[in-house]
């Protein structure tokens, strides 16, 4: 059995581990690319978004590659989300090709580790239990590393960028808890910062795959440490983790601090998605960056209700629904132009005269 | 001899450029169609403003915006290269200090400037489509043999506003040809397309963001009156049309150019640059499945700039 599953930004090197601990060979598809794009699309409904489409490319090229198990995340959580792996099962046999698709739910972690993980690689609850713990531990190496990044991106972009590729061998490496304890280590002496503090930062909130995946964001954070800003965020797939197994205390936050724009959820994170930005304007971001697929329902209300929150915080927000037609120059012209603006309201000075 | 600060804002459609003296006023400026060879635009506007300003004016700085800034930016060694939201927003709160409000129709896109105190907080630009720009109402205008220039006066002298569905260009053609079909004058129709355009506007491009007086209608679309008694009544507002509304971008982008330049000398190139050979090669690199575009900008044969790829490997 060889085993794959769609790319999820650099959590997907914690997500290869994870199977590997169950003794499953994986797969990875390459990396995203436009040719993934271009076959996702090819074989999607026209007006699914973009999550679809994508996840969608990495299947078609993992099976090129070798791969015949798919895992894709499933469950209905309110959006299209839920029943993704059904069409997806069908667009694929479109394509003529052999393979198994294994629909992850999402309802209940027993679920996962007692039954569906056993069954699937014949391996025992307590060895899923142990991997699990794992991926949880090197979920948060991948967040922080995230973090660092980001910071050091802001500061020195140069370096930063140098440094990706010894960072991302080091994550890979760490196979044991000690392992990535020590890795946690060099990671911080590698990004070493020395209280350094970025002019600028932003806080990213929306769509978990979007705010996950530097593919899908067209590389959003990398975009906007270049113009010399800090980009924080929560989502990670740490905390989608935690939230899978009831510890999740960052969303009880979310949900009280999102209340008064948001009641009842539409679906999706969008409460996640009003409750981060609530989160990070009371940590004082200088600006609120929004990034969803286009025709994602949740995140267009959750839209209209960051709009009302950010106007009486009087933080300004950029708000970016992504499509394969979503085109790098103009997204370009609006982050320079919000930084800009980010800039010169921090300077608080008037451009001329008065 | 007068010191002075040159601004290009080079556009799809039309491409802008302004001298300024050291007090921001406008020396000379121009407008040329860009007809989609900005090379070709850039070289007539330098050798235009070249000739105009030869002997009195001393450059010492220039900016560039507009779509193509970069481009136009690596051809004249700009000292500041800006974006259009931002150049536009400068020029509106030089001449206008009391502006909370920019509305900017171009040729192919169109946005919206929130200004505070003096300070742009906010923004929007037309995302998907242009049915809310310049180029819907030329093309309107064409297909009604009506020119550009009598778009407006004509407009004014409607008796009876017809309505046109304009959520999509194509679709408000359909709807303005049957309501042609049916005997609808002319001016009725044309008064629609102004109703059309504003009403595209407010909704897409400026929904969500409160408009507040004084209100600057620049850009391109600012020449129709049409279009600006359309807003007035739509927001029940004054709009101010300012004197130089064609080129406040690249009046825009020369005050950042005397901005960045406070203390520095200026990289500019030269108005001689008019005479030089600018190329552009485009080539899909295949180093990687992303088969990034790469841009390559040549000076008389010479690679003087490369940008496009994702990983740095031609840019880098």
């Amino acid at each position: 059995m060889r085993v794959t599953f769609p790319y999820f930004g650099y959590d997907t090197f914690a997500l290869k581990g994870f199977l590997e601990d169950l003794g499953a060979e994986v797969v990875l598809p390459p990396p995203t690319s436009r040719r993934t794009v271009e076959l996702g699309v090819k074989f999607s409904p026209e007006l699914i978004c973009m999550p679809f489409k994508i996840t969608l490319g990495n299947f078609i090229e993992a099976i090129e590659y070798g791969a015949d198990t798919i895992l894709m995340a499933a469950g209905a959580r309110k959006c299209r989300f839920g029943y993704y792996h059904y069409l997806q099962e069908i667009a694929l046999k479109g394509t003529g090709k052999k393979f198994k698709l294994v629909p992850v739910t999402q309802y209940s972690a027993s679920d996962f580790i007692f039954r569906l993980m056993p069954s699937l690689f014949d391996v025992s609850p307590l060895r899923v239990s142990r991997a699990v713990y794992l991926l949880l531990a090197k979920s948060a190496l991948t967040r922080d590393f995230r973090r660092l990044l980001n910071r050091k991106r802001a500061l020195n972009f140069a370096s930063a960028e140098r440094l990706i590729k010894p960072a991302l061998n080091v994550i890979t490496a760490a196979r044991s808890l000690s392992e990535i304890k020590r890795a946690h280590q060099t990671l911080k002496l590698m990004f070493n910062l020395n209280g350094g503090k970025p002019p600028l930062r932003v806080g990213l909130v929306g769509e978990i795959f979007f705010t996950i995946d530097q593919f899908a964001n067209q590389e959003i954070e990398k975009k906007l440490g270049q113009l010399g800003v800090e980009v924080i965020f929560e989502r990670c797939l740490y905390h989608h983790l935690r939230h899978l197994l009831r510890v999740d205390f960052g969303y009880l936050r979310s949900r009280r601090l999102a209340y008064y724009y948001l009641q009842e959820c539409p679906g999706g994170e969008a409460i996640r998605t009003v409750g981060e930005a609530a989160w990070f304007i009371r940590q004082g971001v200088d600006g609120i960056v929004h990034v969803f697929p286009f025709t994602c329902m949740p995140e267009n209300i959750a839209f209209e209700a960051l709009q009302r929150l950010c106007e009486q915080s009087g933080v300004p927000l950029l708000s970016l629904s992504f499509d394969e037609h979503t085109s790098p120059t103009g997204l370009v012209t609006r982050l320079e132009a919000f930084v800009e603006l980010l800039r010169r309201r921090k300077r608080g000075r008037r451009f001329f005269g008065n | 001899m007068v010191e002075g600060f040159l601004g290009i804002d080079v556009g799809s459609i039309s491409t802008k450029g302004v001298v300024i003296d050291r007090d921001y006023r406008v020396r000379s400026s121009r407008y040329l169609r860009t007809r989609g060879n900005p090379i070709n635009s850039i070289r007539q506007l330098l050798r235009e403003l070249g000739q105009d300003v030869n002997s009195g004016v001393r450059i010492l700085g220039v900016g560039t915006t507009g779509s193509a800034r970069r481009l136009a930016g690596v051809m004249v060694q700009a000292d500041v290269v800006k974006n259009e939201i931002i150049a536009h927003a400068v020029a509106a709160i030089h001449f206008y200090p009391d502006v909370q409000t920019v509305l900017e129709i171009g040729g192919q896109d169109s946005k919206i400037i929130i200004i505070r105190d003096g300070i742009p907080v906010d923004f929007a630009m037309n995302t998907v489509c242009a049915a809310g720009t310049g180029s819907f109402l030329d093309h309107q205008a064409t297909r009604l043999h009506i020119p550009i220039e009598e778009f407006g006066t004509r407009a004014l002298r409607a008796r009876n506003r017809v309505s046109i569905a304009g959520r999509c260009t194509v679709f408000a053609e359909s709807d303005m040809i049957h309501k042609a079909q049916l005997g609808v004058p002319t001016d009725d129709i044309l008064a629609g397309l102004c109703d059309a355009i504003v009403r595209n506007y407010l909704n897409t491009v400026a929904k969500g963001k409160e408009i507040r007086p004084r209100v600057l209608f620049q850009g391109g679309v600012a020449a129709n009156v049409g279009v600006k008694a359309a807003f007035e009544r739509a927001l029940q507002l004054e709009i101010t049309v300012p004197e130089h509304f064609l080129v406040m971008g690249a009046i825009g982008a020369a005050i950042l150019a005397s901005e960045e330049t406070e203390n520095k000398n200026s990289k500019f190139a030269g108005f001689e640059i008019a005479d030089i050979a600018f190329e552009t090669r485009v080539f899909e690199c295949d180093g990687c499945p992303n088969r990034c575009e790469v841009v390559e900008t040549l000076r008389e044969g010479e690679v003087i700039d490369r940008y496009g790829d994702r990983c740095g490997k031609w840019s880098g």
